[in-house]
């Protein structure tokens, strides 16, 4: 027996949501999504379930991050209920629930808060580079300590107990037995969609998508990996230097892509960008954009004199690894893999 | 006998295949042939095509013929299109009679095919013998009034009312109220154009009262009616209004006022009071007020105020009115839950869709109900409708819509209300699914429930509690609680058995007024001169309605416009010699055609032919054997039992004749086919590619109609299919099938 919460739906719009209530029922979307199938039936299920304002149902549902988002479904809809955007709002309201710091949330739905954070971010970079006597060499020393700080710290304040929630919520929570022997099993799945995405792959509309995805998220683990353990912006090596300049030149070419489509709502899953969407491409464009102009002036000497350029790069790095990764739309890279995690070892059970 | 008919023609028809595929027509027309009295048999490939009506028609006029049986489809279809052929010939229409060979023959054993011919002969000798009894007959002519009596003045009734007088019919309008407008005036606004139903009662009763050839009777109750078509005679009760005239509208007030005897009003089904000088709504018409008698207790207060206008004495009276015709406009009752039903009567704040509509009509800016603010609102759909195992089976066709267009009303007026509609599927037909889309758009939740698992309403707190087994949510169980839960309930018949004794109009499973037919006769009834239109026939929106009236009062209007009606001639007759009156007959007739009269110093029985509708019915209890139905008498009937058991005498066919017709193509021991000739060119024919039906005519040089013929029967046999192609003239293609 569920309680009707007509009040669900209203606070899911600000997560992004539309008109749900437009919805009759009449399964078009779940027809004509490619992913949607016997075990996972979506997103008609989800709609309705907004709708009534199930929580629990959509809470313990791992339906919202099984959608990859081509957008058919909005597309198809007689009623323009959009519920791949319905979809990809529950993603967002997901997030914020799992989140035990409840500013997930808040910066989803608030965008002036969003905005706030953003600027004590960077009020607090330019305060301690002033502690700091705005000396490069120190500045980068800590810019690079910084980065180790905040990986760890993040994932194991933030992201490792919101994955622990996200557990409870899926299958404690409604008291599916997985038997431990599941968990090794599955191991490896969540490691190949992780790396791959490549649910992504059975969605209809153009294998670029899932490409120019791919490139990017390993463009990006890669330009982790060669500034964090490599130290790019400190070494001397030719050959890493040059591998931080592809790795930077690929981040902000492909989102600069991602961006113009966004602007031009070219596809239907461009077409409604929230706040946080924004945040997120732009922000990574930024994160490769600036890395690579910094290391430019590394290399042509002229990072002592322009010091601003480091201290734009920290900025950006900093609200990123503070702000995005753990409340912002980042998190969805690993959400999405832990679903096809606890998918795949419950699914012998369902 | 004498005067038997000997120039008979015979028309079997082919029914292009329906008939010949199973019967053997060229054996039927070799034994009919030999019938006595049959001067011609002809075979025809459709009886009813222009051509060979214009065929018959010829043939009738050259041979002089003075019979004809025609042997096809159901009479139901064809009887009065073969009659207009037997007029143009000039042949009396009833010395033509009709064999069903299609239903009653090929159809019904199409899996005997040897005993079908057999049976379609036996049918069609039955008619022949008919025939040469056969009367030649003319209509019945009747006198008529040209005056209607419309019953009911609803919208329906007004504007049927208004139609006949502007077509030149005098009307009586008579209404049981003392107000017009009936379920109209008590809707509120309606969909699309948000007019509230009060200003139609207005618009129309102002052209009721333009017209001078329309009486109108409010408090008016029939009482008995006599005669029959054209001569209907009615007595009617009249109640009076106990005023005369009014005041103006400051005095009125007054007196509204002073009136201290009270009781529920109905208009607004029983959510308010109402005293004992009342009218329904303000703007009700006729203006005048109406004093209550049964609740006045004459305490005199009125007359106080407004004396010499108000006559508590005034008499009630009984007035005889006669006419032509009679219009039923009687209309429905919204159903009446019963207690219990959904909580209604035990849960409080559970009301009707109808009561929830005066509700929004009577509220000001807060919707308020029993002294409590309502938000929360759900609407339970089909209640006392589509009802598989009760009573009411129908589907009321209005309330789906009427709920939702009262939900967008009252949100509409009610800004922070919100709407829940627990239904068994939304059906908002036609333009009417914009409301959905309205209702939807501004937020209203909809559950979906099956018969099976009805949703429950109890009491939590002074609120109701909603139960329902969500189809829409996977048939999960979903609970809310409401402010107010509104029965959207449906439409049912009056409960006025009054009317349906006197007028002895027929009603179905369903209470309803029945017509002739659904489809072809909606608005007449087996009483001829009845006619019923609008919701006392089937649930009908107010578009229908007018539709349904419109159509009634145009058939009632060209039947007594011209002063004489032409009725059947096959009505019973009483031979007075036999006739010793037991008034058996009488007893028994569903019609009210017997009467009693003096022939020859007895008292004999009479068929009032305007009345009598040759059921036949009176014959069989007839003691002294007096009555028979014209063209059906025992003799006519017995002929025709002669004929049809007299056994048929085949003739030994040959092979050549077998492969002649399809019909002859089984061969029933070895249930092997022998086609015929062109059946076996065609197949040929296809043998190297797939051909068009002209291609195929060309090819073998024959006309395009015998191959389309052969064509058809060997698709049907599954020895040739269609191909999805066509050529270049766009001709379908066919091939052989393997």
């Amino acid at each position: 027996m569920s309680r009707l919460n007509p009040d669900f739906s209203t606070k899911l719009k600000k997560y992004g949501a539309f008109d749900t209530s437009l919805c009759y029922n009449c399964g078009n979307c779940t027809a004509i999504c490619s992913l949607s199938d016997k075990k996972n039936s979506f997103p008609r299920m989800m709609v309705r379930a907004s709708v009534i304002g199930m929580e629990d149902k959509i809470t313990s549902s791992l339906d919202p991050w099984m959608c990859y988002y081509c957008g058919e479904c909005s597309t198809s809809c007689p009623r323009q209920a959009n519920p791949g955007e319905l979809m990809m709002s529950l993603r967002r309201w997901l997030s914020a629930k799992y989140d035990w710091t409840g500013l997930s949330g808040l910066l989803y739905r608030s965008l002036p808060i969003s905005l706030l954070a953003f600027l004590l971010t960077a009020v607090a970079v330019i305060f301690y580079s002033f502690k700091l006597n705005f000396n490069v060499e120190t500045i980068m020393h800590f810019g690079h300590q910084f980065e180790m700080f905040a990986i760890i710290t993040v994932f194991a304040i933030i992201i490792l107990p919101n994955v622990f929630r996200m557990w409870w919520s899926v299958i404690i929570k409604p008291k599916v037995k997985v038997p431990l022997k599941a968990y090794f099993k599955g191991a490896g799945d969540l490691f190949v969609h992780m790396f791959t995405q490549k649910r992504t792959l059975g969605c209809d509309d153009s294998q670029a998508r899932w490409f120019m995805h791919m490139v990017l998220v390993f463009g990006y683990l890669a330009l982790l990996f060669t500034t964090v353990v490599l130290d790019w912006l400190g070494t001397d090596n030719m050959f890493i230097i040059i591998l931080g300049y592809v790795e930077s030149i690929v981040i902000f070419a492909i989102t600069f892509i991602f961006m113009a489509g966004r602007i031009k709502r070219n596809k239907e899953l461009n077409k409604f960008s929230q706040p946080s969407d924004w945040f997120f491409v732009i922000w990574l464009f930024l994160m490769g954009f600036t890395a690579f102009i910094v290391r430019i002036f590394i290399d042509l000497n002229i990072i002592e004199n322009n010091l601003w350029m480091y201290l734009f790069h920290l900025i950006i790095l900093a609200q990123w690894a503070v702000l995005i990764v753990p409340f912002g739309k980042w998190t969805h890279f690993i959400y999405r893999s832990f679903a096809m995690y606890f998918d795949k070892i419950t699914e012998t059970i369902k | 006998m004498e005067n038997q008919k000997s120039k008979i023609g015979v028309y079997i028809c082919h029914c292009g295949g329906n008939i010949s595929d199973y019967v053997d027509i060229e054996k039927v027309k070799n034994l009919i042939a030999r019938e006595e009295g049959v001067h011609l048999v002809n075979n025809m490939m459709f009886t009813c095509s222009d051509s060979a009506q214009v065929d018959i028609v010829n043939d009738i006029k050259e041979n002089n013929l003075d019979g004809m049986v025609v042997a096809s489809c159901s009479p139901k279809l064809h009887l009065l299109t073969f009659r207009d052929v037997a007029k143009r010939a000039g042949l009396n229409q009833y010395n033509y009679i009709h064999a069903n060979i299609r239903e009653q023959c090929s159809w019904a054993h199409s899996d005997k095919t040897e005993l079908a011919t057999d049976k379609a002969v036996r049918i069609i000798r039955a008619a022949i013998s008919k025939v040469r009894l056969s009367e030649t007959l003319e209509q019945i002519e009747i006198p008529a009034i040209n005056t209607a009596v419309v019953v009911g003045a609803g919208v329906s009734g007004m504007r049927s009312a208004i139609e006949l007088a502007d077509q030149g019919t005098n009307v009586y309008l008579i209404e049981k109220d003392h107000f017009v407008g009936g379920r109209v005036s008590q809707w509120g606004k309606l969909f699309p154009t948000e007019e509230p139903g009060e200003n139609l009662v207005e618009r129309l009763y102002h052209k009721v009262k333009e017209r001078e050839n329309i009486t109108l009777f409010t408090g008016a109750e029939i009482k008995a009616v006599n005669g029959s078509v054209g001569n209907f005679e009615l007595d009617v009760h009249i109640t009076p209004r106990y005023i005369n005239g009014m005041c103006d509208e400051a005095i009125q007030d007054q007196v509204l006022k002073a009136c201290h005897a009270e009781v529920d009003d109905e208009f607004n089904f029983g959510l308010t009071k109402r005293k004992a000088i009342y009218k329904n709504y303000p703007n009700a018409y006729p203006e005048t007020p109406v004093v209550d008698m049964d609740l006045c207790d004459k305490c005199g207060e009125c007359l106080k105020i407004c004396d010499g206008r108000i006559t508590l004495d005034q008499k009630e009276e009984n007035i005889s009115i006669k006419a032509g015709a009679i219009l039923l406009n009687t209309g429905f009752d919204p159903y009446e839950p019963k207690e219990g039903e959904y909580g209604y009567k035990q849960v409080d704040n559970v009301i009707t869709l109808q009561q929830f509509k005066r509700l929004i009509e009577s509220n000001g800016d807060k919707l308020v109900y029993n002294g409590k603010k309502i938000r929360d609102i759900a609407y339970i759909y089909c209640v006392g409708s589509r009802d598989a195992k009760g009573e009411n089976k129908h589907c009321s066709r209005y309330c789906c819509t009427s709920a939702i267009h009262t939900a967008v009303d009252a949100k509409t007026k009610f800004k922070n209300i919100r709407n829940y509609h627990v239904t068994r599927g939304i059906r908002t037909y036609g333009k009417q699914e914009t409301l959905f889309t309205d209702s939807s758009r501004q937020g209203d939740t909809y559950f979906q429930f099956f018969e099976g698992a009805m949703p429950t309403v109890e009491n939590e707190n002074g609120k109701a509690l909603i139960k329902v087994k969500d189809a829409l949510t996977q048939n999960e169980d979903i609970e809310f609680t409401a402010d107010l839960v509104v029965l959207v309930t449906g439409m049912v018949a009056r409960k006025d058995e009054n009317l349906v004794n006197i007028f002895k109009v027929p009603v179905g499973s369903d209470k309803f007024y029945n017509e002739i037919h659904n489809k072809l006769r909606p608005v007449e009834t087996v009483i001829e001169g009845l006619f019923i239109a609008g919701g006392c026939q089937s649930p009908k929106n107010i578009r229908a309605t007018m539709a349904s009236t419109l159509a009634a009062s145009a058939k009632a209007n060209s039947l007594i416009q011209s002063g004489m009606i032409a009725l059947e001639p096959i009505v019973a007759k009483v031979n007075p010699e036999l006739c010793e009156w037991c008034g058996a007959c009488d007893d028994l007739c569903t019609y009210n055609a017997f009467e009693k009269v003096e022939y020859e110093g007895k008292t004999v029985a009479k068929v009032n032919e305007a009345m009598c509708k040759g059921c036949g019915a009176c014959t069989p209890v007839c003691p002294t054997n007096a009555i028979d139905v014209v063209s059906l008498s025992d003799t006519e009937i017995e002929t025709m039992i002669d004929s049809f058991v007299r056994d048929v005498e085949f003739a030994t066919t040959t092979t050549e004749e077998k492969a002649d017709s399809f019909a002859e193509v089984v061969d029933f021991e070895k249930q092997v086919r022998v086609l015929p000739e062109l059946s076996q060119r065609i197949l040929d024919s296809l043998e190297t590619e797939p051909k068009a039906i002209p291609d195929i005519a060309k090819e073998l040089g024959v006309a395009a109609d015998d191959v389309l013929y052969h064509l058809m029967s060997l698709r049907k046999y599954g020895m040739i299919k269609d191909t999805d192609e066509i050529n270049e003239d766009e001709y379908y293609l066919y091939e052989l099938k393997k």
